[in-house]
């Protein structure tokens, strides 16, 4: 088999070659107009969009719409490539959904640990105090490098539970846009190697890329905006085809109360990304205009009389927070779901409050959208804006109350068995609950304007994404593990993980908040030995270290267990859910024939109930 | 050995949990106490501020402990017997109880938002007794005085309100004296204000709270808080060093 046969390669190939063909554009474009051939910022941007859109164009992400413009049919291909090994599917273009929600989830968990691994680092440098081999400069740029990689991962990670699943669940052939869904996919990667590629020249800005700072800084500035942008689009699109294939192809009788809890998960998740990733789009990519081309958005510049003639810092924080406060419910909602929608069938009891805990995830939704300016609380807007975002902030607690309380009535009086996706259930809710507690506190203004900035909320942001993404994203992969590889993960590595993660991050996160409260500021390359917390922060580092460790188990059991693990069986939890009545791994067409709903989801220990009915032969 | 009942709607049970969410909350109350310790309290404005966060933290340890101890008084009462295939008890929700529960943190909510707004008051308000400018920069601080002196520290009298207004010159900083309390944004463009009256004598650290470029963790100054006799006497030093330095020229 030939290199070049693999997508990826081709794609890769795309990606360098855009990026010489863009540097080479930008130069000539710059001699014709008579400036300077060489400007690295210009040559790089033109660079980078080429690069994207050489490795789109390679990979062939974008081959049927183009034949479509030259009216050429493309009928869809099903399986893996007659010519090729069936691995190959997955490093190439494929339509079907089961292989890019892997395609997503693996990429997700992928991005994970190299920004844990970039996290691990200066946990090292800032387990005692003085600089001993990261210096503020790398340090900064490793800092910046851990928040948008894990932010990429989780939407990545959110991407694949919701592309394997959501079909799986609503009994659907595939996605509504199946070629869409592949694009979505793919335009990630170049943009991920282009976010990797800004480490060679670094930015200092943290994640929130505030301007002037991010106006100011090295070339690096650039790849992220451009990077961040193309997920963004990727978001976009995404959410688009889920809402589609949730409100246009569920069964006969799957009414939207009847559909599995996790798809309202991702229903407002995908309602908050369809409407609000462009505010982050936006904002970034009028960063990059006001580097590269001058325009002045963010920066302020005055006339000889003094008055601000330039543009306005706070604006960015605005765009920035209007999708990056909302983007923290595309992170934790489909993980509440996960939770949701795991309880009931290790509780063998239906799922409390159903349509409470639907309509919770909307009102979470909704309410997201109007408390974006509680990060804004030490930024010297109107005295007034701080009033009104921390009551909108406040009631955020309500719709995620009845969550914490629904799933109670869940376990109580249920048959509780604690194999390993449960006890990442319970882990997520019982972080989700340290992360969700410690959000009042920020909430109302007075003490937020304390801990602002503090490793307080270095510690509430990092429970609540733990909560409400990794965990529940644990317990989904080893839940359906045996769904996607058909064999069954080993049980006592998986429990071995969740015992060193948990108690390692309770100790994490109840540390860094320590340090906050103790006056230790975020996002510093080195502390005052003086503040008193040296011992926190090796318990932060040490904690760190474990839960790293413990990741690497399952990474272990994940790869041997596709092995040598024990044969699963179609249904190997007793779980009601369509996915679960179909083959493991599930068939290239997953259902042989259309499924129809006949009773509520979560009917565990009603006799003669039954959720789904696969029609027969005759009756269609 | 107590006797737990059968049916998971028996009113033993709830005796129980209440009784143990309880204990919890009051043990967990005073373990978070002891574990954050809140570095703000020389200040007028920092009482507000300890205040609230010792209030929420007594909020925290209550619902932390009655969620957590009613999951795991469920995790250890309701697990499955060895061989036991049954499925749970069947019901699917209880509207009357989704109600309070989000009626109940409805008015919680309206409560502390009313107590958000009295600690927010008392947290910004103050006088303008004293008045200094800090000017922050990558990646220090320079403290001008409307009387023409301009200082790299800070020095204010102890127990007079002093009004700080605030301006960067390049990126955005944040100012902060840990042990005052509240800190504030300097934006490019813009003056922001701070009250701050402080309560005790000594050195403290202004450390830089917003991520400012390569050397944001060492943007340091020191601010003196003096009695009023050493404020005025550090003020004439400051102002007869300055005249000289004028004359020299």
């Amino acid at each position: 088999m030939q290199l070049t046969s693999l997508g990826l390669v081709r794609g890769l190939i795309g990606y360098f070659a855009g990026l010489v063909i863009g540097m080479a554009t930008v130069v000539i474009f710059r001699l014709v107009l008579g400036m300077p051939a060489w400007d690295e910022e210009a040559v790089w941007v033109g660079g980078i969009i080429f690069a994207i859109i050489g490795f789109v164009l390679a990979i062939g992400a974008m081959s049927d719409w183009l034949k479509w413009t030259r009216g050429i049919e493309t009928p869809m291909h099903h399986g893996p490539p007659a010519d090729k090994p069936a691995w190959t599917r997955y490093f190439a273009v494929d339509y079907n959904h089961k292989v890019i929600g892997i395609q997503y989830g693996v990429t997700g968990l992928l991005l994970l640990i190299i920004g844990g691994s970039l996290a691990l680092v200066f946990r090292a440098e800032l387990a005692d105090s003085g600089i001993s081999f990261l210096q503020a400069g790398t340090y900064n740029t490793f800092l910046s490098m851990h928040g948008w990689v894990a932010l990429a991962a989780i939407l990545l990670g959110v991407g694949g539970m919701a592309n394997y699943l959501v079909p799986l669940m609503i009994g659907a052939e595939d996605m509504a846009f199946p070629r869409l869904n592949a694009f979505a996919y793919w335009i990630n990667v170049p943009a991920i190697i282009t976010l990797i590629i800004s480490m060679l020249y670094g930015w200092d800005s943290g994640w929130t890329a505030y301007p002037p700072l991010s106006l100011r800084g090295p070339v690096g500035y650039q790849m992220v905006f451009f990077a961040i942008f193309t997920i963004g689009l990727s978001s976009i699109l995404g959410s688009l085809n889920l809402i589609v294939t949730m409100l246009m192809m569920r069964p006969k009788g799957m009414t939207l109360f009847r559909m599995p809890i996790f798809c309202w998960a991702i229903l407002a998740t995908s309602l908050i990304q369809l409407t609000a990733t462009q505010l982050i789009g936006q904002a970034f990519l009028m960063l990059s205009f006001e580097r590269t081309l001058g325009m002045p958005f963010f920066n302020p510049l005055y006339n000889a009389a003094g008055e601000n003639i330039g543009g306005q810092p706070l604006l960015f924080q605005h765009l920035f927070w209007f999708y990056s406060h909302p983007a923290v419910y595309i992170f934790v909602l489909p993980g509440l779901g996960i939770i949701s929608e795991l309880l009931p069938v290790f509780a063998r009891k239906p799922l409390f409050g159903y349509r409470w805990i639907a309509l919770s995830s909307l009102a979470i939704a909704l309410v997201g959208f109007l408390v974006w300016g509680h990060h804004m609380f030490t930024s010297g807007y109107g005295e007034y804006l701080r009033v009104i975002f921390m009551i909108s902030t406040l009631l955020v607690a309500v719709p995620t109350g009845v969550k914490f309380f629904s799933w109670l009535g869940t376990l109580w009086g249920g048959r509780l068995s604690f194999q390993t996706p449960m006890l990442f259930t319970l882990g997520a809710i019982s972080v989700f609950l340290i992360g969700g507690l410690s959000g009042p506190i920020l909430a109302t203004t007075a003490t937020d304007l304390f801990l602002h900035d503090t490793y307080f909320v270095v510690g509430h942001f990092h429970a609540t994404i733990f909560g409400g993404f990794v965990f529940p994203f644990f317990a989904a992969i080893y839940y359906w593990y045996p769904k996607m590889t058909g064999r069954m993960y080993n049980e006592t590595l998986g429990k071995l993980h969740f015992w060193l993660m948990t108690p390692g991050f309770w100790l994490m996160s109840l540390a860094q908040m320590t340090a906050g409260t103790m006056g230790m500021r975020r996002r510093i390359a080195d502390y005052d030995p003086a503040l008193g917390v040296e011992p926190v922060h090796l318990l932060v580092t040490i904690a760190g270290f474990v839960i790293a460790f413990s990741i690497l188990l399952m990474i272990y059991n994940l790869f041997t267990s596709a092995e040598i693990g024990a044969i699963a069986g179609n249904n190997p939890w007793r779980s009601r859910s369509p996915e679960w009545q179909i083959p493991s791994p599930v068939p290239e067409h997953s259902y042989a024939r259309p499924i129809s709903v006949v009773g509520e989801p979560y009917d565990y220990g009603l006799a003669g109930s039954q959720y789904i009915a696969m029609s027969g032969a005759g009756d269609d | 050995m107590l006797k737990l009942p059968q049916s998971s709607t028996d009113r033993k049970h709830f005796v129980i949990v209440g009784a143990l969410v309880l204990i919890t909350t009051i043990v967990l109350g005073f373990f978070l106490l002891a574990i954050l310790p809140v570095k703000a309290q020389h200040s007028v404005q920092a009482e507000p501020i300890r205040w609230l966060f010792q209030l929420h933290i007594w909020l925290i340890a209550f619902l932390f402990s009655l969620v957590s101890v009613f999951m795991l008084y469920s995790l250890f009462v309701f697990r499955k017997r060895k061989g036991d295939e049954s499925e749970g008890e069947h019901f699917e929700g209880n509207t009357a109880l989704e109600i309070a529960w989000t009626v109940v943190p409805l008015v919680l909510v309206v409560i502390f938002a009313f107590i958000g707004i009295q600690t927010l008051r008392d947290a910004t308000a103050g006088g303008d007794d004293v008045r200094v400018e800090a000017v922050g920069f990558q990646w220090s601080w320079t403290f001008n005085y409307p009387n023409g002196v301009t200082a790299a520290e800070m020095v204010l009298p102890v127990n007079k309100p002093a009004e700080i207004s605030l301006r960067a010159t390049d990126v955005i900083h944040s100012f902060w004296v840990a042990e005052w309390g509240p800190k504030q944004d300097l934006v490019p463009g813009m003056t922001t204000r701070m009250k701050i009256t402080p309560t005790k004598e000594g050195e403290f650290k202004i450390v830089c709270a917003e991520l400012c470029g390569l050397s944001h963790w060492s943007m340091l100054a020191t601010v003196r808080v003096v009695s009023e006799d050493e404020y005025i006497a550090w003020m004439d030093q400051k102002i007869a060093e300055q005249n000289l330095q004028t004359a020299s020229r």
